[in-house]
């Protein structure tokens, strides 16, 4: 009995009346306004509370002594601390606002970012897909971004004063040796690849990171999806071609296939052409994708694509006497990529590898003669990220083996050049409102036996909730075309410098962006044509071989600003943007005689883009206008000081208005889209520039030619059908 | 004496881990069920959280059972559908998927989980449908397939997919003549299904009632 007194008396005191605390406090953000509902609780217990409207709390617990209380609350960081529980002070709590878009600076100077990803992006894929005047192109919807050109007879992208071999094209972090169909005199060949084979796109007009490099302008950075988009088989067919697709996924692996056959007989004969072509355009293609997922965070990729493409034509030839000369073109191309990515230690530790190689080849016939050209390109890439916080630090190395080949009027040119690079990148939070990427970046080129080192560096400051600016400057060097370089192996790489200044206000679904820039070129190659120890001569023919002594004594710059607006909010259902772009820029380079601006340059480009959509009828409209101020051409009919006439001449103004639909409906419950677009539509006759033809017969005067699209006014009609109930696609409150 | 005895032996008991960490669970959740079950449409978003934290709290303690997390993730899933701050939904749904990714930890291959990330997929689908049903179309579906090929009797499977297809524009092969006999086939599957436990997930059956109201009888 008196044990089991005592055991009784000791159970009562220690467990069955146990002391209870009370504990209160509040919950406040860093500026001390109340969080109501932010979860309290002591770890390990089921003691805890949510905070009231007021940001209070107040809950009572049986523990003793020491316990550590937990505060959580969504888009802050979480809060431990260690409490005493005898004290009955109220506790205050204050928590930190978690990093997140909004609260966060980004750096932002030079780069246009189109990303499903990133919520604050100023354009999303399905931009690219859904914009009159684009053809699902992605060059073309980028030539709609600020600070580009429309160059419309010539192939690439031409950004702030650039020409079309500054910029390059990436995909996966691997540079594509020919990103574009072959291009054919006077026209404009479209991108090799698919809108929808990328989850996103980052089009840099300058300022670019370390980890990309032999581009003077800007690249454009591809990066593919992650996941097949569809399953199931789904056909196209539209006036230029007939395409077939498969798609499959399986919890750890995907695959998407696809096959096309185009030809453009049946539009020609709809839409008249202002080429005369002597084989309408022709071609095949097929690619497959493969995804694994071998790990919990690996991911392997594998692409590869084929494609064959067969044409002719007689285009617009000043130098022969007839002022036109047959043109054919064969081309195969083969391209493969694979990439490997992987995190470990809780996504601290990053790794981006890849392996590609592509093949091209020419076979061109030039009135009656052959000219081949191919070229190959094997690179190796790989990158390592380390994170600390927001922090990061990469460091990467890319070799490439390049071979190019050329046959001109019999002779056989042929290079091969192993460029290689390594680089190192930081980026560095000095609080939420600053932050800085600093990068440096050094290059070799064993054709010309020379090594650069090029330092990047960026800053971006938040200036208010929804504003922020930012700032970059870097050096870029590209290795001088090849054609001048089957000649002289001497020459170094050419330089540019670029100086960016950016301002981007967005604020509910509206964005303003400003942004000005000063490139300086220095080292471009110069091209001294004609006799030695004559005055400098200017050859107007686009399709002469270089064949002048060559050297590094050229230079020029590129100034200017590009506005950008997009609204989604002011009209409901609306979304429109507009671009402005402004550059002047000179130079002296290639066969240039004096420093001028060239002839690719249009000083003012606009473009505004409306789109909207339709409910009722589930269609999307979208509305297009671009006008591009004159370019400067060639007029060897004016006589005076060269300095005065060299280049002075503009071509009118280019102006197009283009409007394209989509509809969306079921089929027998396959999911089917329809699409018509007008380009064109007040069928304005632009010319893109003029060209003239030797003086013959006496004639002192020489007559000129005018060069413009391929057709004026033009449409084009298509569709797409996803068949199989598995590619069912769901739009909810679309 | 024997009086004593009993009472000492029950307060032993009570204060024994095998015991202590059951019942305090099952009052816990419980508890927390019944304030969900009160839940309407119209609840407000603190009374949403307020649920959400609860059940995170008991998460917090009860790190092998799996349902406390299913049941916040639940509930900040439901706050996803709420208000009209896309960010601030975005913000609801990663705490979604934490708390289930931490359910999936605990139990992987569940049909139960695979249900809730489809219906996270399809949170995050309509916070911006135009931009979003790409990406997370067919996460919807994948996650209703899984589900499906772990248990095909879950009629909670057949509730997501009718009444997405019910809201679903006729135009994308939806409307009430493609989501009427899914909704049905739930109906069906719910007058059958028995649940593992009264803290089982029971959601559903109430939520298709006005839709199924438009469909033919």
């Amino acid at each position: 009995m008196g044990i089991n007194y005592v055991l009784f008396m000791l159970l009562l005191c220690t467990r069955i009346a146990p002391a209870q605390t009370i504990l209160t406090g509040r919950v406040t953000d860093q500026k001390g306004h109340a969080l109501p509902g932010a979860n309290v609780f002591l770890r390990g217990t089921y003691d805890g509370a949510n905070t009231d409207s007021t940001g209070n709390f107040r809950f009572p617990t049986t523990r003793k002594d020491t316990a550590t209380l937990l505060v959580s609350y969504i888009g802050y960081e979480p809060f431990s601390k260690k409490i005493r529980l005898g004290i009955t002070a109220p506790l205050t709590i204050r928590l930190t606002e978690a990093a997140n878009e909004l609260n966060t600076v980004v750096i932002t100077a030079g780069s246009f970012e189109a990303s499903d990803e990133r919520r604050m992006t100023m354009l999303k894929p399905m931009d690219i897909v859904t914009t009159a005047g684009a053809n699902a192109d992605i060059t073309a919807a980028m030539n709609l971004l600020p600070g580009t050109q429309r160059v419309g007879e010539q192939t690439g992208l031409f950004v702030r004063g650039g020409s079309g071999e500054e910029a390059k094209v990436v995909i996966d972090g691997m540079i594509v040796q020919n990103p574009y169909f072959s291009s054919m005199p006077d026209v404009q060949s479209r991108g090799r690849f698919q809108p929808f084979m990328f989850k996103g796109t980052s089009f840099s007009t300058g300022g670019y990171s370390a980890q990309y490099g032999q581009a003077l302008s800007s690249v454009l950075l591809l990066n593919t999806t992650d996941k097949t988009q569809n399953e199931g088989v789904s056909v196209s067919l539209n006036l230029a071609n007939a395409g077939v697709s498969y798609d499959h996924a399986t919890e750890k692996s995907s695959i998407s296939a696809t096959g096309y056959y185009g030809n453009l007989k049946p539009l020609f004969a709809l839409v008249r052409q202002n080429i005369d072509w002597t084989h309408v355009p022709e071609f095949a293609g097929s690619s497959l994708t493969y995804r694994l997922k071998p790990t919990k965070n690996g991911l392997l990729k594998l692409y590869g694509m084929y494609s064959d493409s067969k044409l002719g034509m007689n285009f617009l030839d000043p130098s022969n006497d007839a002022g036109k000369t047959a043109f054919q073109q064969r081309n195969r191309n083969f391209f493969t990529t694979s990439t490997y990515t992987d995190s470990w230690a809780d996504g601290r530790w990053l790794l981006h590898s890849g392996l590609s190689y592509s093949y091209d080849t020419d076979a061109t016939t030039f009135d009656t003669q052959d000219f081949g050209r191919s070229s190959e390109r094997a690179q190796g890439r790989l990158v390592l990220t380390r994170l600390f916080g927001a922090n990061s630090l990469l460091v990467g190395a890319e070799a490439h083996a390049i071979t190019i080949r050329n046959t001109v009027s019999g002779t056989n040119y042929a290079l091969h050049d192993n460029y290689s690079a390594l680089f190192l990148e930081s980026q560095t939070y000095l609080g939420r409102n600053l932050a800085v990427q600093s990068g440096i970046r050094g290059e070799y080129s064993s054709v010309i036996n020379r090594f650069n080192v090029a330092p990047r560096v960026s800053l971006a400051y938040k200036t208010g909730t929804f504003s922020q600016v930012s700032l970059a400057y870097g050096q870029f060097y590209q290795t001088p075309d090849y054609r001048y370089l089957f000649r002289n192996r001497s020459l170094d790489f050419e330089r540019a410098d670029h100086l960016i200044l950016n301002y981007q206000l967005i604020k509910n679904k509206r964005t303003f962006r400003i942004e000005t820039f000063y490139k300086n070129y220095a080292q471009l190659v110069r091209e001294f044509t004609g006799q030695p120890g004559m005055p400098v001569q200017y050859d107007a023919n686009p399709y002469r071989f270089p064949v002048g002594a060559t050297n590094n004594g050229g230079n020029g710059y590129a100034k200017g600003f590009d506005v950008f607006w997009r609204d989604q909010k002011t009209v409901k259902g609306l979304d429109y943007w507009v671009t402005y772009s402004y550059v002047d820029t000179k130079r002296l380079f290639q066969q240039f005689p004096i420093e001028a601006t060239p002839t690719f340059i249009s000083n003012h480009n606009v473009s505004l883009i409306l789109k909207r959509y339709f409910e009722k009828i589930s269609t999307n409209i979208s509305l297009t206008h671009t006008i591009s101020s004159g370019r400067p051409y060639y007029n060897p009919n004016r006589t005076g000081e060269l300095s005065e006439t060299f280049l002075t001449d503009r071509t009118p103004v280019v102006n197009n208005l283009s409007l394209s639909a989509s509809h969306v409906m079921s089929i027998r419950k396959n999911f089917v889209i329809l699409y018509a677009s007008v380009d064109n539509i007040l069928n304005t006759h632009n010319v893109y520039t003029y060209r003239y033809t030797p003086s013959r017969d006496g004639n002192p005067e020489q007559t000129r030619y005018a060069v413009g699209p391929q057709s004026y006014r033009s449409f084009f009609i298509g569709g797409m059908i996803m068949l199989s109930k598995k590619a069912k696609v769901n739009i909810n409150e679309l | 004496m024997k009086t004593i005895i009993i009472f000492i032996v029950a307060a032993l008991a009570a204060n024994s881990p095998v015991w202590a960490q059951s019942e305090p669970y099952k009052k816990a959740m419980n508890e927390a069920i019944g304030t969900m079950k009160g839940h309407t449409d119209k609840t407000s978003t603190a009374d949403l959280v307020a649920t959400a934290n609860q059940f995170e709290r008991i998460a917090g303690v009860e790190q092998k059972e799996w349902l406390p997390r299913y049941y916040a993730a639940l509930n900040y899933i439901l706050l996803g559908f709420t208000g009209k701050d896309e960010a601030a939904k975005d913000k609801y749904l990663d705490q979604a998927d934490v708390n289930l990714k931490a359910a999936e930890a605990i139990a992987p291959d569940n049909d139960e989980l695979a249900v809730l990330k489809a219906y996270v997929a399809q949170a995050r689908m309509v916070v911006d449908p135009m931009n979003r049903w790409q990406q997370y179309g067919p996460l919807f579906q994948g996650g209703l397939a899984k589900a499906k090929s772990l248990n095909a009797d879950n009629p909670r499977i057949y509730v997501l997919e009718g009444s997405s297809l019910m809201y679903t524009p006729e135009q994308f092969g939806g409307g009430a003549d493609a989501g009427c006999p899914v909704l049905k086939q739930a109906t069906e599957k719910f007058a059958s299904f028995k649940p593992a436990s009264d803290l089982s997930p029971m959601w559903g059956q109430k939520q298709i009632e006005p839709l199924l109201v438009k469909c033919p009888k």
